[in-house]
């Protein structure tokens, strides 16, 4: 699948964290949920208690040089699943899905207008907003499947080492790390995402020539945020403790260890709320409006 | 969970399709932000009969009696909405803060009355009511469509109530939890409760004399609705009519229904249900 994931600052000025929430899964989706031909759609929003205040020291044994302020870039990121480029970079065309005294018609009401005001805005008045759009490669280690309660979702960020960062037989290491990962126990998905190399792969032709993404100063800022890290693995799990209590049993096993110093520059974890949005479709698209 | 069922019959100026594309595009956006839910999923009428179109439909057939005639005619599809209690129900529809404007949060109207589009994405008002559910088998969803089946059932008039619950939640659900390739397996069995008043606006059909009537025309047939999430279609074919089952089945049915018979839905998660304690923050 095409699968694109944004991470997004809250606009701090109008916003807190808690009230960034609820314009983004609310209004925010209540739009974008009706992108054309989406296939899948989560938006994943930093838990309000980070993971090193809930497990205390032990949280320094589980990662190295991880970013300072690293939460301070951003607020959430969405993930989308599209069936390719094409259909995502034509997401915005209008489509009916509105029931009208003229039957079904296009929302004349539909707008992402509310972006500036629940985004980073670029400047004062602007009507652009920061956004941090990149492709990612996807690999399902264990296919997710919810539950009807909140699962517990925790994004495990990397950057590889420089020697092995265009080798491609180092990912199959960095696939047996994440493997011994299947070790936590009460795991409901596991999924490995690269970054694409390209990062103006989801970003060009989906938005116009001269958004702020392609500007000198966004193309920078862009760059230095996704230099930070090359891969994010999703974690879902039953429960936090089953996390903490499985992460902290592989700090003591030797293969885990000896791949993680190896494969990593750095390593941290971050723990988010997942926001269901379109519970994603990996099955062939209906041949009718589905979500 | 205080759990509300809504089936609705399409706008005659709409095709099957069509309805499906209004209901799950712009009325779910709209009824995912209702105030305080906690689950919203939607199901409408597959285009697939399950009785014709699939190689073995004639083994459904088999295990469906009393069907009413021209059901299919009175609903397009149904929502069903769970709220941790009847008070945050009645009070869903209000606006809603949770709109970025040059202000910070702002309130949405558009919340309270659902997007506004009631008359005509529907005919009349839907059948609306409050189920009592029994999780037989959580439901587990994975990152695909899931074959879902409606059973619609009216227990036999001559069983008392106390002793069809024991009967149908005893050994009749467990040997069909067992099925194989099952996701998820919920009864749920319509109430008396009044989920209409200070829900729908007091002029609605539904508080008319025709629509209580048209709604009531509905009821008749069925009083339950068991939910089976498969993970397709064969392994519903497969195990549904393993002949073990079906023999212990087809004497609970003859015995203690008066009426059975299913039909499929492609069920729209707006709304993940969530049978947790709530977060003190939004979240969907």
């Amino acid at each position: 699948m095409f699968k694109v994931f944004a991470f997004l600052k809250r606009n701090t000025e109008l916003l807190s964290h808690d009230e960034y929430r609820a314009g983004h899964v609310g209004y925010h989706c209540c739009n974008s949920r009706r992108l054309k031909n989406i296939r899948g759609y989560l938006v994943n929003i930093w838990a309000n208690e980070t993971l090193k205040k809930k497990m205390g020291s032990t949280y320094d044994s589980i990662s190295y040089n991880e970013p300072e302020g690293f939460l301070d870039l951003w607020d959430g990121f969405p993930e989308v699943y599209f069936d390719s480029r094409h259909d995502w970079i034509s997401a915005a065309t209008p489509e009916p899905n509105r029931a009208t005294k003229n039957g079904l018609s296009i929302d004349d009401s539909w707008s992402l207008a509310d972006g500036p005001f629940l985004f980073d805005r670029v400047k004062k008045n602007s009507d652009q907003f920061k956004s941090n759009h990149l492709r990612v490669i996807e690999k399902e280690i264990i296919p997710v499947i919810r539950p009807e309660n909140k699962i517990t979702k925790i994004i495990q960020f990397f950057e590889i080492n420089d020697e092995f960062k265009q080798n491609n037989t180092k990912k199959d290491d960095i696939e047996t790390f994440i493997n011994l990962i299947k070790n936590i126990e009460g795991l409901h998905g596991l999924t490995l995402n690269f970054q694409d190399h390209d990062i103006n792969s989801a970003v060009k032709d989906f938005y116009p020539k001269d958004a702020w993404c392609f500007s000198e100063e966004g193309k920078k800022e862009r760059q230095i945020f996704f230099n930070l890290w090359d891969g994010a693995t999703e974690i879902y799990v039953n429960k936090y403790e089953n996390f903490a209590k499985g992460i902290l049993n592989l700090q003591e096993c030797n293969e885990f260890k000896t791949l993680q110093e190896k494969l990593f520059k750095s390593i941290w974890y971050v723990e988010v709320d997942e926001n269901l949005i379109v519970l994603p479709n990996r099955e062939p698209l209906p041949n009718f409006y589905y979500r | 969970m205080f759990k509300v069922f809504g089936f609705v019959t399409k706008n005659n100026n709409l095709t099957h399709d069509e309805y499906r594309a209004g209901h799950v595009g712009y009325h779910n956006s709209f009824g995912r932000r209702l105030n305080n839910i906690r689950g919203y999923t939607l199901n409408v009428r597959s285009n697939q009969n399950i009785t014709k179109d699939y190689k073995k439909s004639s083994l459904v057939k088999e295990i469906s009696f009393n069907e009413p005639n021209e059901f299919d005619n009175q609903w397009n599809g149904y929502g069903q909405l769970m709220f941790d209690k009847f008070e945050d129900y009645i009070t869903a529809k209000q606006p809603a803060l949770d709109k970025a404007g040059p202000n910070g949060l702002e309130l949405d109207d558009m919340v309270a009355k659902v997007g506004d589009d009631f008359e005509h994405l529907y005919s009349g008002s839907p059948f609306q009511f409050n189920v009592n559910e029994t999780i037989i088998k959580p439901v587990m969803r994975p990152e695909r469509k899931l074959f879902k089946v409606t059973q619609f059932v009216k227990k036999n008039e001559v069983l008392s109530e106390i002793l069809f619950n024991s009967y149908l939640k005893g050994a009749y659900s467990e040997s069909l939890s067992k099925m194989d390739g099952l996701q998820g397996l919920i009864i749920n069995q319509r109430t008396s409760l009044d989920v209409m008043t200070n829900f729908f606006n007091p002029e609605s059909e539904c508080f008319s004399k025709a629509g209580v009537q048209r709604r009531e025309r509905f009821y008749e047939n069925w009083d339950i609705i068991i939910e089976y999430w498969f993970s397709n279609s064969d392994y519903f074919f497969s195990s549904r009519f393993n002949k073990n089952l079906l023999s212990f089945t087809k004497k609970f049915e003859e015995k203690y229904l008066k009426s059975s018979f299913y039909r499929e839905v492609d069920e729209t998660v707006a709304v993940i249900p969530k049978r947790d304690i709530p977060t003190d923050y939004y979240f969907r």
